[in-house]
């Protein structure tokens, strides 16, 4: 079954699109199945509720979702890139 | 005919849609990116042109329709239409700067970067369309190509020079380290707001009240924080005001047609910014390769990442403040004089006005709000002025704009004072006046340098 990955930011549009597409392209190559879901901040315990796997947040978290979360500001800098792919990559083989 | 002739004439049938795509392909190669990468995003690109177009239609059909019966049924003129911050930014890739702005502001961040006059190192490729719209309202008033670049160039160097003056505090209040935001919007309101956050700190009193932002998301955030449920109820409401009159012996048709007004501009806020986004996929391999391009040949003494401020718009205080500025923007909207613009598509971007202010602000949501509706008064009147201009442009692009019909603007980047500067001081001054805008933002960076800490504290740094 697909892993579903929930990337939110500012506006669900923006630097989202950044994140969510080097994620799939991440996951592909690995050959993990991979869902994303586009959000903004406040819409996160909307699609919790959905069921998912893991967070990925170019903007602040700010409650406790009870799945891993990761900050995706690394996919818009370019700086640590390959380690958070590393991190999204080991959260989701588990 | 010579072929000169030729390809401008073919180049000319073909508009934004192909034209941008293939530009997009060539500096995606030579940045170094894989070539079918490339060619997948450019083609990319031109769809998303298509889309963004069949949506700005959808918008169009609808508002103009109520902008029409304002007038008539009510006598209320409002025919200057806010088509929203992402069909401003096509239109501006789309122009005849826009083709040529990602090079430019490249060349500019690097010749900035590498002798370190500036700290920011731009990979917010995306946001380039901010100096493309200046650029193309230059060339629009001047009728100058090279003028509007020299406009875009102008201004891709000021946006860096805010970008890393309110860097400082922008790392502190968000935790962003070694981030900063040269972002053409909301990078301007930080001079602009600096006076009256100034003035907000000598009202005795009004200076220590603070509000609870989860409070207000949790009360307002459902009808504004959601952009689809907001289309809909500005639909309707927009529909009774406009429509009203028309409901004595028409009942039923009145009121579906209302409805329906409802559905359509909810469907505008949900498909304008999934066109958006499609345009962003395609832009990724360009910026992409740009990134990696310029961080390997940027030297290493301390460089700011300069980002989107989509990554400050999370925090509960500019969420906050966006939704109390929702109501308040569409009373200014009814109230204020002289304004004839009908505000809709950026209603869901008002949380971007005070985003790059909060340090300044500290965070006070009763302050950034005060401070806020000052810009937007300030913002109506801009971008009125704007609009023949930003319709023209459009419909220069390409976009479809019906004859005789109403004008457009946005508050990305209608309501920001920058667009407007740089048209007047090219219109009137000419090359004289770009000039002049070079030279001040030649001395802001002398100044700067000479005082950071100051400045920094200036822009709500602690100091520390």
């Amino acid at each position: 079954m697909a892993k579903t990955v929930i990337v939110s930011c500012g506006t669900g549009i923006a630097t989202s699109t950044v994140a969510a597409i080097a994620i799939e392209e991440a996951c592909k190559e690995a050959g993990i199945d991979v869902v994303t879901k586009q959000c903004k901040g406040q819409e996160i315990p909307e699609l919790l509720k959905q069921g998912a796997d893991l967070i990925v947040t170019t903007s602040v978290m700010r409650f406790d979702p009870g799945i891993p979360v990761v900050k995706g500001l690394a996919f818009l800098t370019g700086v640590g890139k390959d380690a958070i792919v590393q991190e999204i990559l080991d959260h989701l083989r588990e | 005919m010579d072929f000169l002739t030729i390809l401008k004439s073919f180049v000319d049938t073909m508009g934004a849609t192909v034209l941008l795509p293939v530009f997009i392909f060539i500096f995606a190669l030579i940045l170094g990116a894989k070539a079918g990468r490339a060619f997948r995003a450019a083609v990319t690109i031109g769809v998303a042109f298509i889309g963004i177009n069949l949506v700005i239609g959808l918008m169009w059909g609808a508002l103009s329709g109520v902008s029409q019966a304002l007038v008539t049924n009510v006598g209320i003129e409002r025919d200057i239409i806010d088509v929203g911050w992402p069909a401003a930014a096509a239109v501006a890739f789309a122009t005849d700067v826009g083709l040529w702005v990602i090079p430019v502001g490249l060349i500019v961040n690097f010749a900035l970067l590498i002798p370190g006059v500036t700290k920011t190192l731009n990979v917010d490729i995306w946001n380039f369309w901010h100096y493309a719209l200046i650029g193309s309202l230059v060339t629009y008033a001047s009728g100058s190509l090279p003028m509007g670049l020299a406009a875009a160039a102008v201004a891709a160097a000021f946006m860096l020079f805010l970008g890393d003056w309110t860097a400082k505090g922008i790392q502190e209040f968000y935790d962003l380290p070694g981030i900063s935001i040269p972002h053409g919007m909301t990078a301007p309101m930080v001079p602009l707001a600096l006076p009256f956050n100034w003035l907000f700190d000598r009202i005795p009193g009004l200076r220590d009240v603070d509000a609870d932002p989860d409070g207000i998301e949790k009360s307002l955030g459902s009808t504004f924080g959601d952009p689809m449920v907001m289309g809909l109820v500005i639909g309707l409401i927009l529909g009774l005001i406009a429509y009203f009159g028309e409901f004595a012996g028409a009942f039923i048709p009145t009121l579906g047609k209302i409805i329906v007004l409802g559905f359509e501009l909810a469907a505008v806020m949900v498909l304008l910014p999934r066109m958006v986004r499609i345009l962003m996929e395609g832009l990724i391999p360009v910026s992409e390769a740009a990134r990696d391009f310029m961080s390997k040949r940027a030297s290493d003494r301390e460089v700011y990442i300069g980002l989107d401020s989509a990554v400050l718009v999370g925090h509960p205080s500019a969420i906050s403040t966006g939704l109390l500025l929702v109501p308040i923007a569409i009373l200014l909207s009814i109230i204020l004089p002289g304004n004839r613009m009908l505000l809709f598509a950026d209603l869901a971007v008002l949380p971007f006005l005070c985003a790059q202010i909060a340090p300044m602000a500290k965070g006070n949501i009763v302050r950034m709000v005060f401070v806020g509706t000052i810009l937007l008064i300030f913002g109506f009147y801009f971008a009125n002025a704007l609009a023949p201009a930003i319709t023209a442009i459009a419909g220069g692009a390409g976009f479809a704009i019906p004859e005789n019909a109403v004008l457009i603007s946005s508050i990305a980047d209608g309501f920001v004072w920058s667009p407007l500067a740089f048209m007047l001081l090219g219109k009137y001054l000419g090359w004289i006046g770009i000039g002049l805008f070079a030279i001040l933002t030649a001395a802001l960076f002398y100044f700067y340098k000479k005082n950071e800490a100051a400045w920094d504290k200036l822009a709500g740094a602690s100091g520390e």
